[in-house]
Order: C-alpha cells, then sequence, then structure tokens
C-alpha cells in the first residue's frame, strides 16, 4: 500500500490552512480593532497584554467558553448544519490560491471557477441561519443577504469573465505567470475598471460596512446571526474573515501580479499585497457610513452591471484584435 | 486509485440517495430544500469522477449557488412558520403509486442495459475547455442559442407576471 504523494501534499496543505486561517483571525481582529481605534481616534484595545496584543486570544477563549444555545422554537438541524455550512468550504478555497511560485496546495485548471462555486454556499450558509434560527430580524438579515449576494455576483462574475477571457485560462498559476514582476506590468494597469468593480462587488459579497445590510446592527440588532452564542457565532465571524482574505488573495491574483514583485519574486510579496488590501477594506468599512438599501442596489443595477458588461465587451474587442 | 473510485461512488450514491428521500419525505419545505441541495452536490461529485470537473464546479456554482437560493429566497418570502403544517400523511395508495413510478424507469433502464451489450469501462479522460467551447458554438450553436432564447423568454415573462399583479392591486 502506498499513499499516492497528492494525498500527502493535499493534506499538508490542509492543515497549513487551517492554521493560516486561525491564526489570520486573530491577526485580523486584532488589526480591525486597532486601525479602527486611529480613525476614530483613540486607542483601541490595549489592556490586555503589551499594546494590546493579547485581546484577540482572550476574546477567543471567551467564545469557545460561551454556552451555545439553541432558540426552543428553532429548526435543531438546521440551526446548527449553518455555521458549519458557512466555514468548512474555505478549506476548499484555500486549496487552489498560489501564494508562491510553488506553494500551491493543489494546482487545478479551474482554480478561479472553484473559488466562485464554493463562495455561493456562504450565502446558502446565511440564510439557512436567518431562517432556521425563527427570529424576524434573522429572517430580515437572511433576505437581505440574499437579494445582496445575488445582485453583486452578477458584476463580479462578469468582471472576473473579462480576465479570464484576457488570459485565456482559469488557472489561478498561469495567470500570475503571464504578469510581469513590476507595477506596470501587473493586470491592474490594464483592466482598471475591472479592478474596481471587482472590489466594490467583493466588499458587498463579504457583507464588509458600507455593505453589511445582513448584519447591520443598529437596525437588525445583528442579523442573520442574532441567535447564534459562542462558538457557532465564532465560526461565522471565522468565516468572514476567511472570505475576506479569499477576496484579496483572488484580486492579488487577478490583478497585482499574485507572487510577483521586484527584485525577488516570492510569497512575502503575495502576503504582502493582500495584508495591504484587507486594509484597504478595514480603511474603508470605518470611513463610510452604511448605504441604504435602496442605494445599494441601484449602485449594483444601474452601474456595476452595464459598467461590467460595457468592460467585458471591450476586452473581447481588444483580445480579438 | 481505482479502488478510491468505487469508495466515492459508493459516498456520492448515498449523499445522492439520504439527500433525494430527504427531499421527498421532510415535513418543513426548508429541509426538503437542503435535501435537494444534497441532491444537487452528489450529482457534481459525479461529474468529478468522471473526469468533467468543469460541469461539476459548474452545477455547484449554478445549481447550488444560485438556483436553491432562489428557491429558499421564494420560501421565506411566503412566510411558512418553522414546523410548517403540510398535507395530512397519506400513507397506503398514494406513497406506493409514488414507489412504482419512481421505480418504473430504474426497471426499464436496468433491464435494457442487463439484456444488451455494456461496453466495457475505461477511465474517462478529461476534455479540455477549450475544445468544449469549440462544440458548443460549432456543432451545437443552434442549440446553445435556443438555450438563451429559452432564457430570456423565461425572465420576460417573469417580468410580464410581475407587472400584472402590481396592476391588480
Amino acid at each position: 500500500m502506498n499513499i499516492p504523494p497528492e494525498l500527502i501534499h493535499i493534506s499538508i496543505a490542509l492543515a497549513a490552512i487551517a492554521a493560516f486561517i486561525g491564526l489570520n483571525g486573530l491577526v485580523l481582529v486584532y488589526l480591525e480593532r486597532k486601525v479602527a481605534g486611529f480613525i476614530q481616534r483613540r486607542p483601541g484595545p490595549y489592556e490586555v497584554g503589551p499594546w494590546g496584543l493579547l485581546q484577540p486570544v482572550a476574546d477567543a477563549v471567551k467564545l469557545v467558553g460561551k454556552q451555545l444555545v439553541r432558540p426552543k422554537v428553532a429548526d435543531p438541524w438546521l440551526y446548527w448544519a449553518a455555521p458549519l455550512l458557512s466555514f468548512t468550504p474555505i478549506f476548499l478555497l484555500f486549496l487552489v490560491i498560489p501564494f508562491g511560485p510553488t506553494l500551491t496546495g493543489m494546482e487545478f485548471n479551474y482554480g478561479l471557477l472553484l473559488i466562485l462555486a464554493f463562495t455561493g454556499l456562504n450565502v446558502l450558509a446565511l440564510c439557512l441561519a436567518g431562517w432556521s434560527s425563527a427570529n424576524k430580524y434573522s429572517l430580515l438579515g437572511a433576505a437581505r443577504s440574499v437579494a445582496q449576494s445575488i445582485a453583486y455576483e452578477i458584476p463580479l462574475l462578469l468582471a472576473v469573465l473579462a480576465i479570464a477571457f484576457q488570459f485565456g485560462t482559469l488557472n489561478l498559476t498561469e495567470m500570475v505567470h503571464q504578469q510581469g514582476q513590476w507595477p506596470w506590468q501587473w493586470n491592474i494597469m490594464f483592466q482598471p475598471l475591472a479592478f474596481v468593480i471587482y472590489f466594490l462587488c467583493a466588499i458587498a459579497e463579504t457583507n464588509r460596512a458600507p455593505f453589511d445590510l445582513p448584519e447591520a446592527e443598529s437596525e437588525l440588532t445583528a442579523g442573520f446571526h442574532t441567535e447564534y452564542s459562542g462558538m457557532a457565532f465564532g465560526l461565522f465571524f471565522l468565516a468572514e474573515y476567511a472570505y475576506i482574505i479569499v477576496v484579496s488573495c483572488v484580486a492579488v491574483v487577478l490583478f497585482l501580479g499574485g507572487w510577483q514583485g521586484p527584485g525577488a519574486p516570492g510569497f512575502w510579496w503575495f502576503l504582502l499585497k493582500v495584508y495591504a488590501l484587507i486594509l484597504v477594506i478595514i480603511w474603508i468599512r470605518w470611513t463610510y457610513p452604511r448605504v441604504r438599501f435602496d442605494q445599494l442596489l441601484n449602485i449594483n443595477w444601474k452601474w456595476l452591471l452595464p459598467l461590467a458588461l460595457v468592460n467585458l465587451l471591450l476586452t473581447l474587442i481588444f483580445v480579438k484584435i | 486509485m481505482e479502488h478510491l473510485a468505487y469508495v466515492a461512488f459508493g459516498i456520492y450514491t448515498l449523499i445522492i440517495l439520504t439527500g433525494g428521500l430527504m427531499a421527498v419525505l421532510c415535513r418543513s419545505m426548508v429541509r426538503a430544500l437542503v435535501g435537494l441541495i444534497l441532491t444537487l452536490f452528489g450529482v457534481a461529485g459525479c461529474y468529478l469522477l468522471m473526469a468533467a470537473p468543469f460541469i461539476a464546479l459548474m452545477q455547484i456554482l449554478i445549481y447550488v449557488g444560485a438556483v436553491s437560493i432562489l428557491i429558499l429566497f421564494a420560501i421565506m418570502l411566503t412566510r411558512a412558520p418553522a414546523g410548517a403544517e403540510e398535507a395530512p400523511y397519506i400513507f397506503p395508495w398514494r406513497s406506493l403509486a409514488a414507489l412504482a413510478v419512481a421505480f418504473l424507469p430504474l426497471a426499464v433502464i436496468g433491464g435494457m442495459i442487463r439484456s444488451g451489450q455494456v461496453a466495457p469501462l475505461v477511465p474517462p479522460e478529461e476534455v479540455p475547455l477549450a475544445e468544449l467551447g469549440q462544440t458548443l458554438i460549432e456543432p451545437y450553436l443552434l442549440a446553445f442559442e435556443l438555450i438563451s432564447v429559452i432564457l430570456t423568454v423565461a425572465m420576460a415573462g417573469a417580468v410580464i407576471l410581475g407587472f400584472e399583479r402590481r396592476i391588480g392591486k
């Protein structure tokens, strides 16, 4: 009995991804709160550990220790299935992302498609969470989440489709290979419109402010996860941060040259660009007020969708010439 | 690796059957929908086994990611309570008739396969995506375009239905 090497490779990759997701959750919670503090002219967390560095650990311990409560009228199966459904697909998403020239969990010809397909599961999870909680705020949050995700998925897919046409492949590693080392050789120089569309849609798809209507705390208490406590909420939370990393990774691969960078190409460039993008996302969250729901849908259907179609047409013309 | 394929086939079949049974037997609409989603997932797995990862991912992207979510949205809009009351459970005749109808195609196809010559199993080969696209726009161009016509008609119809209802109010 000999174990095929791909299996070992994937197992190690999955373990590494699990560690990466967990650590990233801690780092991003700290980063988010510190940046928010900086933007709002307050110190942010500073009590627990030096510079408040241990605050996320304390938060995590609190979340793990809390009791899991299910409302009496909630659907017992779906209520617990929803957070798991939100969290588990993430491992697959990270598996195909090329972190470095050789640092990819699984070389897959349809990597981009795999990411797009499995991020759709998150909407389903939010929907099930909202519905099975038997709470009107949860239900409203779920309904908003569906309307928002379905709408923003269309320009997102169109923008990504234009990139796929341009590169002629769905393999993320090959896409990086087709971009050069220097910033003016990156794809954002050729597809700035697609980048803007993708970035806006990505923020909306991950339910980040200013598009965080499914969990708008001032109107819906907490939206779809109102009833969840302890680690059930923790899983949603971790999943949300992981999806932010995934959309940033995809943006880096499609538009910012992936691991390519001046000097020595490697995973350090990739991580640097990903965290820069995440910082921008955090910056946007703490700068702009939440949009209204009609505004949210108007931005999508009246601006992003036509622009994405124009972009697709222009790309097709340029590819043909 | 060949044994692994059999194990995977077993798992996918189990997922498909469980999902199907859930979709038929669950009283709650949402649970039935979850059963349907499970079945769609299992089918995607079978596509993977047939070396068609593109179709498998498309199945997940379209059916799980879009169609089932729209169905869920429709269910939520009807404000069905969590423990929805459905029609009372009628066991003997209807269930038996449904079972018979369900097994009829199985019996017909199974009989045909058993009586005819079955081609030997060859490991399927993956078709490159470019070739798939070529096939769609060259020999099957008409069918491909007709599908988009159907979709356009369906969308236009939905819009018209929505408008009529609004005028009715």
